[in-house]
């Protein structure tokens, strides 16, 4: 094979840049001294996205009983660690604009990523003791891999997704991609997570959310997104029935201490929210 | 795949004259050969295996003889008309998109009798006609109404359908069984089915309907 997982992302390093607000919110929350002021400040300077955080901020989604109707506010209700998940969230759909193909449209690629968000928040606050707006996240980046394949490789792609086809929809994606082009999309996704130096958990959950056992640092989160990608399908097919999709890795109910029980709530919820939830995220793109 | 070495598939059963160039490969979870066929194409068995495709806005009938259990799977859709009323289609039998409908269901009924099938034990199933892209006209609809249209005036009863909707469908189908495993496919393959869709129905346009042809 030519090209490596590693080489794929250097070859697009120039076209897809993280947002700017992420970086700059990052950099404070790196930095000890930093004061929620100072990050308030940051935000601020930026309308367009002060606008849309207010907005998700207040929305359905989040549940809040009292308005948050200032930056300050918004930053101490809802904490600097999620509002810095929340810029990425926000914002990274528009990152992959400089990342066109063919074999996806960006409305079904970001429906099924934002599903997998949806999901990966709720399994998070029922599982507990992990951060559920880092799991919306991880749930919203888990495919990017995909795009910089589809960009970058797209006869190999499609040779994958005929493999898939001709299986009569039983060989996954990945495997097929490990099939045509030696690599699958979680691998790519992992790499340019490291490019993009994300944190680590987002790193993890990205590229092991179809091998969960490699999954090292965050086992738990990762089961938990390698679960809601599958909701994320059901949710998508409106089925119930597991055999209608891929199967769960049995070891992501241990990891993570939920159960098959949780999945036909996660499933309902997601199908709500998600109309919702494209208004909030993808209203740029 | 994932047989042991000592557990190779069977050879695949013999095929009707015509067919020897289809492929077929082994599906585990079935324990069966299947039949793949793509848009433009039909296959008829007489043997225990499946036939299998997959359906965006183009539809398939699925027929088999319930006595002999002789029957297979045809995959068409109607080529957009000049005019863009609804009922355009419906006017007349020289309208050439309906011609195209009728070759495919014709070629697969045809078959089914000429290896000893007989109309009045034909059970039918109906998929596809799905409504995949964003486009003004829906040409899954047109395509389940020509085939409701068509078996109604053959007198051949729909026994069961699973039509419409926005998803891509993946059909196998056993003639000898009547089983069907219809499979809503995600999002992610629709511009792959759209395309080999595309491809058929630009082929459509430059072939005429002349005689006995298996690509209509």
């Amino acid at each position: 094979m030519a090209n490596s997982a590693s080489d794929l992302v250097k070859d697009i390093s120039g076209l897809v840049t993280l947002p700017d607000v992420y970086l700059r919110i990052n950099q404070l929350i790196e930095n000890p001294s930093s004061s929620t002021e100072d990050i308030a400040k940051v935000v601020s300077r930026d309308p367009s996205f002060t606008v849309r955080l207010l907005r998700v901020a207040n929305s359905a989604l989040y549940g809040r009983s009292s308005t948050i109707d200032t930056v300050p506010r918004a930053v101490t209700m809802i904490g600097t660690q999620q509002i810095r998940s929340l810029a990425l969230s926000m914002s990274v759909a528009n990152s992959f604009a400089g990342l066109p193909n063919e074999l996806v449209s960006m409305e079904n690629f970001w429906r099924h990523s934002l599903l997998c968000a949806l999901a990966s928040r709720h399994l998070a606050e029922e599982a507990r003791r992990c951060d559920p707006e880092a799991l919306f996240t991880a749930g919203l980046l888990h495919d990017i891999g995909e795009l910089v394949i589809f960009n970058r490789m797209p006869e190999q792609a499609k040779e994958a997704l005929l493999i898939v086809l001709d299986s009569q929809d039983e060989v996954p994606v990945y495997e097929a991609e490990r099939q045509a082009m030696g690599f699958d999309h979680s691998e790519v996704g992992g790499e340019l997570a490291r490019l993009w130096k994300l944190p680590p958990l987002l790193e993890d959950c990205i590229a092991h959310h179809h091998d969960i056992a490699n999954a090292k640092r965050f086992p738990r989160e990762t089961a938990l997104v390698h679960i809601a990608n599958i909701i994320a399908l059901m949710a998508e097919l409106d089925t119930l029935n597991p055999e209608d999709v891929s199967p769960i890795d049995p070891r992501a109910w241990e990891v993570t201490g939920l159960t098959e029980e949780s999945v036909e709530p996660a499933v309902r919820q997601a199908q709500e929210e998600i109309i919702e939830a494209e208004k909030l995220f993808l209203n740029e793109q | 795949m994932a047989l042991s070495p000592s557990q190779k598939p069977p050879p695949p059963p013999p095929t009707l004259p015509g067919f020897e160039h289809v492929r077929r490969s082994w599906n585990e979870t079935y324990q069966s050969y299947a039949a793949r066929i793509l848009p433009g194409e039909y296959y008829v068995t007489r043997h225990d295996e499946g036939v299998y495709t997959t359906l965006g806005s183009c539809i398939s009938a699925c027929i088999r003889d319930t006595v002999l259990g002789i029957g297979g799977m045809n995959h068409f859709m109607l080529p957009a008309t000049e005019s863009s009323e609804a009922d355009a289609w419906k006017a007349s039998s020289q309208n050439s998109a309906t011609r195209y409908g009728n070759y495919a269901m014709e070629h697969l009924i045809n078959e089914i009798m000429r290896n000893g099938g007989k109309r009045e034990n034909l059970e039918v199933k109906v998929f596809g006609g799905g409504r995949i892209l964003q486009n003004m006209t829906d040409v899954g609809q047109r395509n389940i109404e020509f085939v409701r249209d068509y078996l109604k005036t053959e007198g051949l009863r729909v026994a069961s359908e699973d039509v419409g909707e926005i998803y891509p469908r993946m059909v196998v189908y056993f003639p000898t069984t009547g089983r069907v495993r219809v499979k809503r496919l995600r999002s992610l393959h629709n511009n792959t089915i759209v395309t080999q869709e595309t491809s058929y129905i630009n082929a459509l346009k430059t072939k005429p309907i002349t005689g006995d042809v298996e690509l209509f």
